[in-house]
């Protein structure tokens, strides 16, 4: 275990950009959603929202994938064993997601004691993010980091150990397998079904629940992936 | 003197390919070894699977007394400096080094900031941005301030002019004399290191030709010149690696148990007698028909001189 400590720090050596590419690309889409809807005066009634806070859980998937394609080949040269690596990623995307959620939370409360910063923008507390209970709040924040960084940690994986050419594999058995569902559900009338079951599911498991589970599925099959993978 | 590693019937076999054939030998603690052989005769794959990096076919490996794979205790005390080693994209070379810092116990910052000065590394350049030799000299900072009790280098020298290798050898050779560990050293450049290697293990085709004291290499390979006849009776103990023929003279470079008796013996056939280098002995042993059967020949030599 404390070979993985050694490894999440590891991870953060180049600290700078670790940090830097997501916020400064998050800070800059900011700035611009602030610049453009004061430049644009509209009436008071206008409260605009944009998708900008998508930029930093883009970043972070970028940066998982990363993980696996750059640093797993530097990690496991330097003497680090497969499972190691893979505990000191989990503790250092956990502790990104915690503290970048946190960051986040506090901006959106900041945004609404502000009055949308001054020019009625929603930015951070977006709609289909927003629950009373303050710990789900949060878990909608965090969950998505880690949601998104165990989707580039299977991709990274499956290009590792199976190249190019495992990735199309993939993609073409995901395309089949969705794509015969949707089929399948056309052609049964299972729609306002799915609809109905969706709309049944409480808020929490939209947004934590299901989330969650998939996140564990990812972590358990990337684990697997990753001990017989080759540098 | 116990061995470091040891490897019995060691076979790696890809798609239609054979990297690694039955490959058995031990490494003695405290020696720089020699890993010799031609681009794609399975040297890399060799050391992959030492450090746990790739996956035997069949076979048993031992470092350190146990099996590499996942043992954090075996591959915190090993070091494997590749050539084809690639970095994170956003590392500076000084981040570089904080990592190896970070990960290795027997880690010498002072050694490695002076290696740093000695191969005029920029410090504050991206990784992605080194020429081909300064990658080659910042692996071999990590490989050396790492002062790991394993320590593989293979190839580490791609791009390095002849006085930056000239200082590598130099600085392997003090730390190594200092801090004694066992090194592995896979190269080209045979006659380079030829001073620096204890022990060699020479393999062509997945297959071992030698694993013997460098030493004891030196005397068991000789060639000899004069009258194709003499030169005939005196390679007639030993195997023929290589001949060349030029009129009524013969040139031919045997392998065989020769002593200092055999000088005595090649000065009363008239014939001139000198030892191969290590690269002579590598090219000859490598190119030679007799190459792949010496040690075979060898041992049943040894049994009709017991006779």
């Amino acid at each position: 275990m404390n070979r993985a400590f050694t490894v999440a720090r590891l991870q953060f050596v180049g600290w700078r950009s670790v940090v830097g590419w997501p916020w400064g690309i998050l800070a800059l889409s900011f700035l611009i959603n602030v610049a453009l809807f004061s430049a644009m005066n509209e009436a008071d009634d206008f409260e605009p929202s944009t998708g900008g806070l998508m930029s930093i859980y883009v970043v972070m998937f970028v940066a998982s994938v990363n993980a696996i394609t750059q640093d797993f080949p530097f990690a496991l040269g330097l003497g680090v064993s497969r499972r190691s690596f893979y505990l000191g990623n989990v503790l250092h995307f956990a502790g990104q997601a915690i503290s970048y959620a946190a960051v986040l939370y506090l901006l959106a409360v900041i945004e609404e004691a502000t009055d949308g910063w001054g020019v009625n923008l929603t930015f951070f507390g977006l709609p289909f993010l927003m629950v009373d209970n303050p710990v789900l709040r949060f878990l909608g924040f965090a969950l998505p980091f880690l949601l998104l960084g165990f989707i580039g940690i299977a991709i990274g994986l499956v290009f590792k150990r199976w190249g190019i050419n495992g990735l199309l594999m993939l993609s073409t058995v995901a395309l089949a397998g969705i794509g015969g569902l949707v089929v399948l559900a056309t052609w049964q009338g299972w729609w306002s079904a799915i609809g109905g079951w969706f709309a049944d599911q409480p808020g929490w498991a939209m947004l934590v629940g299901w989330p969650a589970l998939l996140t564990l599925l990812l972590a358990g099959l990337s684990y697997l992936t990753i001990r017989r993978a080759t540098p | 003197m116990s061995a470091v590693v040891t490897v019995t019937e060691l076979t790696k076999r890809y798609r239609g390919v054979t990297a690694l054939d039955g490959v058995s030998f031990s490494l003695a603690e405290n020696r720089i070894h020699g890993l010799l052989g031609r681009n794609g005769a399975g040297k890399t794959t060799l050391m992959q699977i030492l450090t746990a990096q790739n996956f035997a076919t069949s076979g048993e490996i031992s470092v350190f007394g146990q099996h590499p794979y996942e043992n954090e205790q075996v591959l915190s005390r090993i070091s494997f400096i590749k050539e084809s080693q690639t970095y994170p994209s956003h590392l500076r070379v000084t981040h570089v080094l904080r990592a190896a810092r970070l990960v290795y116990p027997g880690w010498d910052e002072e050694f490695a900031q002076r290696l740093v000065d000695v191969f005029q590394l920029p410090r504050g350049r991206n990784v992605r941005k080194l020429s081909r030799g300064m990658l080659s000299a910042l692996g071999i900072v990590v490989g050396l301030a790492s002062r790991a009790p394993l320590t593989f280098f293979d190839e580490p020298y791609l791009g390095l002019d002849a006085v930056a290798r000239q200082i590598f050898y130099d600085h392997l050779l003090a730390d190594y004399t200092e801090h004694p560990r066992t090194i592995v050293l896979s190269t080209h450049l045979i006659d380079e290191v030829s001073d620096l290697i204890e022990h060699v293990l020479l393999i062509d085709r997945g297959r071992l030709l030698l694993d013997v004291e460098a030493e004891a290499l030196r005397g068991q390979v000789v060639t000899v010149s004069g009258p194709v006849a003499a030169v005939d009776e005196f390679s007639r103990t030993g195997t023929e690696l290589h001949r060349a023929s030029l009129g009524g003279t013969a040139r031919v470079t045997v392998r065989g148990d020769f002593g200092p008796a055999a000088h005595d013996r090649a000065r009363s056939l008239g014939l001139d007698l000198e030892a191969s280098s290590l690269q002579d002995i590598v090219v000859r042993l490598t190119t030679s028909q007799n190459g792949h059967a010496t040690g075979s020949a060898a041992a049943a030599d040894k049994k009709e001189a017991v006779r």
